[in-house]
């Protein structure tokens, strides 16, 4: 009996790509291969017995080698869902996304059409999945000015959608200095005038403390009429809840109570 | 009448929003439009909502008035002239700074600007489009633009002001031209169709103009009319329509534009949409539909809005609405609304005049199939898209999965489910290889029994106010009078 041999891989796109690569290339057979990547809360999951680890490092040649085949040999609409998958927190989401290449491969571009097929089909509702958040998000997200007009934001989403959220906004406000904070992440995505935006890590920064921030007087006018848009014959509060779940609201200026005064 | 001199912007932020929120289109889509690099601002077509009020509607625009000052006393309306309340304005710099920096800080994808009537319909909308003007001109603002336009209104101002929105309306009101003269003395018919008229065809000669065609269908010269209901509408003369688009483009070359040449530049891009308050007159659903359908095939509308009717003004001619506004109608309506525009439903296939009103207990594409069972059942590996679209349960994406996902495989019942379509009520009404999922007779009274037991996906809040379900099954020992109210209010007709 073969020994499952697992890849464990950074939790990336690049990381996975790079995984995917060198389980193909190694010659097990796709049976005997499981790739693992380092999951969200940042330790591996459970050490299975009577498998070999291989130790994946990143290497971003041998990812864009894989990022190209899919764009070429499958397409680029198959190409944009896994990159989505993996910044799902799915976990074992490098795993679905091999199972999900290698009947690409096969199939080719309409592979995205399997959707009776488990594994499509899982990263059909994956993908459905990130994308939605990151859609809510576009709208969900609030910038408060600090000093110096910077925009500032933290968000807390369950999947990595940073890059997937960020770019609008850069076209949105061009002449803005803004910063997105992850705060489940300690990433950043920073945007300046007349430069692109990039994505920083802070692993030192607390961002859960929302001292940090100063306030901004149109946080008031923006409360104000958000309480006054409502209809007061029409009060609903589950639907409410259901069109803007609660774990946005921690995030959203209309739903923070009042910073209480410092001054004492 | 109450004016303060000096008002704070939060207090006439508190008052103008306020006074907004019946309005009911805060909808952002309809236009896709990238940053120009410089100044502020994009949209998508999809859209974008940005938070949901207390209520449970999407709050996506910046929804204010300019003015809550009115000389008209449409009988519905807070702000009526014959209402003792606080009255506020903006000036166009404070609508600008409001609009930019909300924009900003992200809480909105636009403004949404409509307005009571200050001393005149042309006096009023020359201060929106000064504010509009500053918007676009002054402060670069590139982001979503929707303006009421105000019946009685210049046609050049309506011109003018619609190369700086992405979205007019023109409200409705009403469904008949009767019910408006009771309600809204000051509001004619003709004068709410004439500038829709105006910016439907001033939109068709731009988009003709720039060679788009925006998936429409162009008003077609012979004016089809499935029913007497909807006469009152087209009955206008095309010929008076020509002539007025001929007035207005030789009129508004004083009329300062843009500084994008006019070559490039859209009018009113997303479309315009309009609309009625349900329930405080007595029209019934079929003709509430039947004035839709006209207004979406021969008005080229993108979107008809149903406002369930709130007595704001406690008003003793209206009906009363302590027992909640019609929500169960309203929610209705609206699903009618989208059988019509992407289900390839007609009114008359829903309702007649002998059945002039949605059931209150299924919803109308369910009621549909009930009485059409030998439509059913329907192969789903091999019916087209639009057959698939009218069985009960399955919807836009669910008939576009199954289109796509049939062509690599045979599905079964299994397949449906594992793609996410809900086979609650879809399970009576198809097959898959040519078997029904369970041994299912048609038979109208069994699959009605049956999808009245399956909980109708209302909107959360309605089903807590109507106990339909034991109305429906069991004897009246639950009614109550609230209920009953209630019930008359829905199917009053």
């Amino acid at each position: 009996m073969n020994n499952l041999k697992i890849f464990l891989c950074d939790n990336s796109i690049d990381g996975i790509f790079t995984a995917i690569y060198q389980a193909w290339s190694s010659g097990y057979g796709h049976s005997n291969i499981k790739i693992e990547e380092q999951c969200e809360k940042n330790s591996y999951s459970n050490i299975e017995l009577f498998s070999e680890y291989i130790i994946v490092e990143t290497n971003f040649d041998q990812a864009v080698k894989v990022s190209n085949s899919i764009k070429t040999k499958i397409s680029l609409e198959a190409y944009e869902m896994t990159c989505r998958v993996a910044l799902s927190d799915y976990q074992g989401k490098g795993d679905l996304i091999y199972r999900f290449l290698i009947l690409g491969f096969h199939i080719g571009k309409n592979i995205v059409s399997h959707l009776s097929n488990e594994v499509v089909n899982r990263v059909f509702k994956l993908n459905r999945y990130v994308s939605g958040e990151a859609h809510h998000l576009l709208g969900f997200i609030r910038f408060s000015e600090q000093e110096n007009k910077i925009l500032t934001s933290i968000i807390h989403p369950k999947n990595n959608v940073l890059s997937l959220v960020t770019p609008h906004f850069a076209d949105r406000l061009p002449n803005e200095r803004f910063v997105i904070f992850d705060g489940n992440r300690n990433v950043c995505s920073l945007h300046l005038p007349e430069k692109s935006w990039i994505i920083i890590e802070i692993p030192s920064m607390n961002l859960n403390d929302y001292d940090i921030l100063i306030d901004d007087e149109y946080e008031s006018l923006w409360k104000t009429f958000f309480d006054n848009i409502a209809i007061k014959e029409r009060i609903n509060p589950k639907l409410q809840r259901n069109n803007l779940p609660i774990r946005f609201r921690k995030d959203m200026t209309e739903f923070i109570p009042e910073r209480i005064n410092s001054l004492i | 009448m109450v004016i303060q001199e000096g008002m704070s912007i939060q207090r006439k932020l508190e008052i103008l929003s306020d006074a907004a929120k019946f309005d009911v289109a805060c909808t952002s889509s309809g236009v896709d439009r990238k940053g120009n690099g410089s100044g502020i601002g994009n949209s998508l077509a999809c859209g974008i909502c940005h938070t949901f009020s207390a209520d449970g509607r999407c709050i996506s625009l910046l929804k204010i008035l300019f003015t809550n000052e009115c000389i008209f006393d449409c009988k519905y309306c807070i702000n009526r002239s014959s209402n003792d309340v606080v009255r506020a304005s903006f000036t166009p710099r404070e609508v600008c700074e409001l609009t930019m920096e909300f924009y900003r800080r992200n809480y909105i994808e636009g403004l949404f600007l409509s307005s009571g009537i200050m001393v005149s319909p042309n006096h009023t909308m020359e201060l929106i489009f000064d504010a509009l003007r500053m918007l676009r001109d002054e402060y670069h603002f590139n982001g979503y633009i929707h303006c009421k336009a105000i019946p009685g209104t210049d046609p050049v101002l309506v011109e003018a002001i619609g190369w700086y929105t992405d979205r007019m309306s023109v409200n409705l009101e009403l469904p008949t031209a009767s019910s408006l003269k009771r309600l809204a003395p000051h509001k004619s018919r003709k004068n709410i169709l004439k500038p829709m008229r105006q910016i439907q065809l001033r939109r068709e000669s731009n988009n003709e103009y720039l060679g788009i065609y925006d998936g429409r269908r162009h008003v077609s010269n012979q004016i089809t009319m499935t029913n007497d209901k909807s006469s009152e509408i087209t009955n206008d003369n095309r010929n008076s329509d020509r002539d007025l688009l001929l007035r207005v483009n030789n009129t508004t070359n004083i009329v300062p534009y843009n500084k994008a040449p006019i070559g490039k530049s859209r009018y009113v891009p997303a479309g315009q949409s309009t609309q009625m308050i349900i329930g405080a007159t007595d029209e019934s659903d079929y003709h509430i539909m039947s004035v839709s359908e006209t207004l979406y095939d021969n008005f080229d509308l993108k979107r008809v809005f149903y406002s369930a009717f709130v007595n704001v003004n406690d008003d003793s001619n209206l009906p009363s609405t302590v027992s909640g506004p019609p929500l169960l109608r309203e929610h209705r309506l609206y699903q009618a609304d989208w059988l019509l525009r992407f289900y390839g439903f007609k009114i008359a296939e829903l309702l007649n005049e002998k059945n002039p009103n949605f059931n209150v207990l299924l919803d109308p594409k369910c009621d549909w199939a009930l009485r059409h069972l030998d439509e059913f059942p329907v192969e789903v590996n091999k019916a087209d898209y639009y057959t698939l679209l009218r069985v009960p349960g399955i919807g836009v994406n669910s008939a576009r999965r199954i289109t796509t996902a049939r062509k690599s495989a045979i599905l079964d019942f299994k397949d449906l489910k594992a793609m996410g379509i809900v086979l609650k009520r879809a399970v009576y009404f198809i097959t898959c290889n040519g078997r029904m999922m369970y041994p299912i007779k048609l038979d109208e009274d069994f699959i009605t029994r049956e999808l009245l037991a399956v909980k109708d996906r209302l909107p959360f809040g309605i089903e807590k106010d109507i106990t339909y379900k034991q109305l429906s099954l069991f004897d009246d020992v639950s009614f109550q009078p609230d209920d009953r109210l209630m019930l008359q209010e829905i199917s009053h007709a």
